[in-house]
């Protein structure tokens, strides 16, 4: 049996690699701090392979047939794609995927009940990007993305991504190899408001009352709590990534989220922070 | 505006879509957007809307608001993308009527 060593969500957003300069000085220490120490979390858990659980930001689903989650299966990645190259200021990468595992996952989850589209050929932006430039810089961990919707509505409810979570962790306990290590990594989130009204602003009430849900180790409380539309009355255009947080909560039990980080952090036009649920 | 309010049929969404996925379309579409928006078959209030770079009319028409930030840089360049830049100014003055930071 496979074992999930780690589960860990953290934002995403462009500002922490393309212009984290304009943020002030003491809270740029402390995102840089607070994602370090992500990455030695992460790095220290030694991880066979990372599976992803992220927004997919309209950018390789397309509109006439869009779904809901799918898991990339190639064997390799590169990024970022080419037009966000100067956005987000890291340099390119490439890391290897995991075919077999990805492939474990859309079969099994089949068999589970539980959806999945697969693809070889995912572009990345900021949703990948931007954390393993922080988490493994040397990008020496294989990933299985798994892209989600979590922006163009209809969205998979917070009860169906915490189902999918629940479905990974299953997997990787039944389904695979004795030994190997995976780390579960939600990105995304917390409240901003890209092309919204909020744009500029962050909802540093909310972001704090999010992490607190989660720090208290009561999945159904969140899920009862954290829904779309509070999510959406946090920024419309972006909080609902956090249904990226809540599918890997479905991994995790009733296990007790540790918030590593959080800055509202407004010049990035992000709430940024991360939390790990530690699996031992 | 808002995410509930997007048209997956509205053929802006498309035009965004691609090229943005492609580097080649991305170049064209900076030679002549007007051949572009021709191609993929724009509407003449999408068309005036796209010319005057009215993101907030894009947005009432359909275009998906993660989409309208984008736009402007297609525009106007994705780099050192701050709330001060070319990109970020010219999306607070069409959706916000204001400059960035004040709302």
């Amino acid at each position: 049996m496979g074992e999930i060593v780690l589960t860990i969500a953290l934002a995403h957003a462009p500002g922490l690699t393309g212009w984290l300069d304009q943020a002030p000085q003491d809270q740029q220490q402390r995102l840089r701090d607070g994602y370090q120490e992500m990455g030695r979390i992460v790095r220290a858990a030694k991880p066979d392979t990372i599976i992803g659980l992220a927004n997919d930001h309209i950018l390789n689903f397309q509109f006439d047939n869009p779904p809901n989650f799918c898991i990339g299966t190639a064997d390799i990645w590169h990024g970022p794609a080419p037009w966000f190259k100067d956005w987000l200021n890291v340099p390119d990468y490439t890391v290897k995927g995991n075919r077999d595992l990805a492939h474990t996952l859309v079969r099994e989850g089949d068999r589970a009940g539980v959806r999945f589209a697969y693809s070889d050929s995912l572009l990345f932006d900021d949703n990948w990007s931007v954390p393993l430039f922080y988490l493994t810089p040397d990008h020496d961990v294989p990933l299985v993305p798994i892209h989600m919707n979590c922006i163009l509505p209809p969205l998979p409810t917070p009860a169906e991504c915490f189902r999918v979570g629940e479905v990974i962790a299953e997997i990787v306990r039944t389904r695979r190899p004795a030994r190997e290590r995976i780390i579960l990594m939600a990105t995304g989130g917390l409240s901003h408001d890209p092309g919204g009204p909020a744009y500029f602003n962050v909802d540093e009430a909310f972001d704090r009352w999010f992490l607190s849900l989660l720090e208290e180790g009561n999945p159904q409380r969140v899920l009862k709590e954290a829904t779309i539309e509070r999510m959406k009355q946090a920024g419309d255009g972006g909080t609902s990534e956090l249904l990226a947080w809540i599918a890997a909560m479905g991994a995790v039990g009733g296990r007790r989220a540790r918030t590593i980080c959080y800055e509202p952090a407004v010049e990035l036009r992000c709430g940024m922070g991360g939390v790990v649920w530690e699996m031992a | 505006m808002g995410i509930d309010n997007t048209d997956r049929t509205l053929a802006s969404n498309r035009l965004v879509f691609e090229v943005r996925r492609d580097m080649a379309a991305y170049r064209r579409f900076r030679e002549n957007f007007e051949l572009v928006m021709g191609e993929y078959g724009l509407t003449e209030e999408e068309k005036e809307a796209w010319r005057t770079l009215d993101l907030k009319k894009l947005g009432d028409l359909g275009v998906h608001p993660y989409f309208l930030p984008q736009i402007s840089r297609l525009f106007h360049g994705g780099g050192y993308n701050h709330n001060r830049s070319e990109a970020c100014k010219a999306y607070a003055a069409s959706v916000l009527a204001g400059p960035a930071g004040d709302q």
